[in-house]
């Protein structure tokens, strides 16, 4: 609310000169968020899906950073502090009306009016989006502290939240670089070498400053505080078993019989009814004779039953169950399979260690657990065959 | 002359022994299709049958060469590309050993190949060139 005790309105006369505005940490939290910002977004659109191990990162770090920042905006020095760019709704639109209309705006030594709100509106947006992304980490990869909290259904309701913020979240970043070209052009000040200098230049005529100084000891003391209550909350949630993942017992049956032509493929990738219609048609499995004997066939049977897809809460078990109606018991013809591996070249599925496009187990390394993680994939790059 | 005796019976006896020892799991197996029915094995009739291309039974896989190899000590792959060990005794030891495996893998591998079952004769002669490489 406070108007800036900066802000110029006696005349001095005296020359412009150079004040010191954004302190050091301010300064390195700005450029290590617009980094973190960059590689989540290039690793979320661009990158093949096994560099979410990055993406997720630059989620945790977004997260310390944020909370950083709003302990900042408490103890750092004069321009840091929140109160100095918390301006009244009135003091707000005549700032932006000043912009609009493209008149020479009032000089602000820290943050502008709208420069504020957006920097509100981006701390928001990234909390948002770094919660969403967490509970899709947990809901649908069954991963990230939220593992046992977030159900799949949970993370389908994220998913589509994480998507819609990223996207207003670009376009604040242009309207935010806009805003500072805009600014620049208006107040003749060049903010953003300001943001790497901490140097603004304020007008002549500027009375002394008075800034408060940052209390990093005491900054200090709540962070870590924060990160010790945080961190232990989220350590309690991370030891939650992972929800939907359930423990497959090892069945050496299984293993051993429906593993002979192929790797026995996880139960929890068809739903019941495939599973039973497969053990069923045994004596033509997939162009093929694998009968077996009752007895085996029916322990078999009974183990898949158990650990059908139906009984996880995984993103490959609930996915698969959409099945192909032509290819009920077909894993590579659901549509979540084309769809997800439509990209990969049929000449890839040929490669040695591959063969065929049927055998996870050439490319995911974690396909006996049924997560089907995208930090798991290792795709044999060796040509040979 | 005594010693010369006790010498001989012991010799025949390891002899014996040596022979039993021969008569491992595979000759059980032989003896079982025997039993069954079959008469002395044919080891150029069951050659015959491996270099076979029958394309009477599934579409995918015409003989037996299809999944085990061009020739018995080559080894093969199964059609989903998992490699399958030579099925010449030679290369590997321990085939036709294991009862339950070979009934499985004649029953499944005529039927899809062929497209009936293997007579006891055709299981013999075929184990029997396998032996033989
Ligand atoms: C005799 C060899 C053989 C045996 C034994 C066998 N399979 Fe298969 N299986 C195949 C072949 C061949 C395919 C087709 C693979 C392809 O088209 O890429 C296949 C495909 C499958 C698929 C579909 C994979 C896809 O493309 O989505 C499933 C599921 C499957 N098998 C399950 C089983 C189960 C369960 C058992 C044990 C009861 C079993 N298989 C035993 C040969 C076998
Ligand atoms: C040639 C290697 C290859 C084979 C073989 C393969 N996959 Fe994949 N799979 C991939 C790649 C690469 C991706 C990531 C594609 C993407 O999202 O852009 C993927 C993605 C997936 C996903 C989605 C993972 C996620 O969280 O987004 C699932 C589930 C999956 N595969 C299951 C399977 C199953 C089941 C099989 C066997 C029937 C299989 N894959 C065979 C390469 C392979
Ligand atoms: C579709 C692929 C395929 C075809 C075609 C095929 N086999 Fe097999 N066969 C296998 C597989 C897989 C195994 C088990 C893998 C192993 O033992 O290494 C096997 C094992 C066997 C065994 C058991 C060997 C042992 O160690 O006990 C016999 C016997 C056998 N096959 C006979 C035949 C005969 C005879 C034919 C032709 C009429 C034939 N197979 C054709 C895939 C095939």
């Amino acid at each position: 609310m406070s108007d800036n005790p900066t802000q110029n309105k006696a005349e001095t006369g005296r020359e412009s000169r150079l004040v010191k505005v954004w302190d050091l940490p301010t300064r390195v939290f700005h450029w290590s968020l617009v980094s973190m910002v960059f590689i989540g977004i290039i690793t979320g659109y661009i990158a093949p899906e096994w560099w979410m191990g990055l993406h997720v990162w630059a989620g945790y770090i977004t997260v310390t950073l944020l909370v950083f920042r709003l302990v900042w905006g408490m103890f750092g020095s004069e321009y840091a502090r929140l109160e100095t760019f918390t301006f009244s709704p009135v003091h707000i639109l005549e700032h932006m009306k000043e912009i609009i209309s493209l008149r020479p705006v009032r000089h602000y030594i820290g943050h502008n009016p709208s420069g504020a709100v957006m920097i509100f509106a981006l701390l928001f947006v990234l909390s948002v989006i770094t919660v969403s992304g967490l509970l899709v980490l947990g809901g649908e990869e069954n991963q990230g502290p939220l593992a046992g909290a977030a159900s799949y259904a949970i993370s389908e309701i994220a998913a589509p939240i994480h998507n819609i913020f990223v996207i207003i979240l670009i376009a604040m970043i242009v309207m935010h670089v806009s805003g500072v070209i805009l600014e620049g052009k208006l107040t003749g000040e060049n903010l953003v070498s300001s943001m790497f200098t901490g140097l603004k230049r304020v007008p002549k005529g500027t009375p002394p400053l008075v800034h408060r100084r940052a209390r990093p000891f005491a900054a200090f003391l709540v962070t870590a505080t924060f990160f010790a209550i945080g961190g232990s909350l989220l350590a309690a949630f991370a030891t939650m078993p992972p929800s939907g993942l359930r423990h497959l017992p090892a069945n050496e049956t299984y293993e051993t019989e429906c593993g002979d032509c192929h790797a026995a493929f996880h139960p929890s990738l068809l739903p019941a009814k495939s599973w039973a219609d497969m053990m069923a048609t045994l004596d033509d499995h997939f162009g093929e004779d694998a009968s077996l004997d009752a007895e085996t066939a029916n322990e078999i049977a009974l183990y898949l039953a158990e650990y059908a897809g139906e009984e996880w809460d995984t993103e490959a078990a609930n996915r698969f169950r959409v099945l192909d109606p032509k290819h009920p018991m077909q894993i590579t013809a659901t549509p979540y399979w084309v769809r997800k591996h439509d990209e990969i070249d049929p000449e890839t599925f040929k490669r040695k260690g591959i063969g065929v496009k049927s055998n996870c187990s050439g490319c995911h390394t974690d396909h006996y657990s049924g997560r089907f993680d995208d930090q798991k994939i290792k795709i044999p790059e060796v040509k040979v065959k | 002359m005594k010693n010369a005796k006790i010498f001989l019976i012991t010799l025949s006896m390891a002899a014996m022994f040596a022979v039993s020892a021969e008569a491992g799991p595979r000759e059980d197996i032989i003896a079982g299709f025997m039993a069954q029915g079959a008469g002395p094995a044919d080891p150029a009739k069951g050659k015959a049958m491996y270099n076979a291309n029958y394309g009477t039974g599934k579409v995918e896989t015409p003989k037996c060469q299809s999944c085990h190899g061009a020739t018995p000590q080559a080894g093969g792959e199964t059609r989903t590309a998992k490699p399958i060990d030579p099925m010449a005794v030679s290369k590997a030891p321990d085939r036709f050993t294991d009862k339950k495996k070979v009934d499985k893998w004649f029953l499944r591998n005529c039927r899809g190949v062929i497209g009936r079952e293997c007579t006891a004769q055709e299981k013999v002669d075929f184990i029997a060139f396998m032996v033989t490489q």
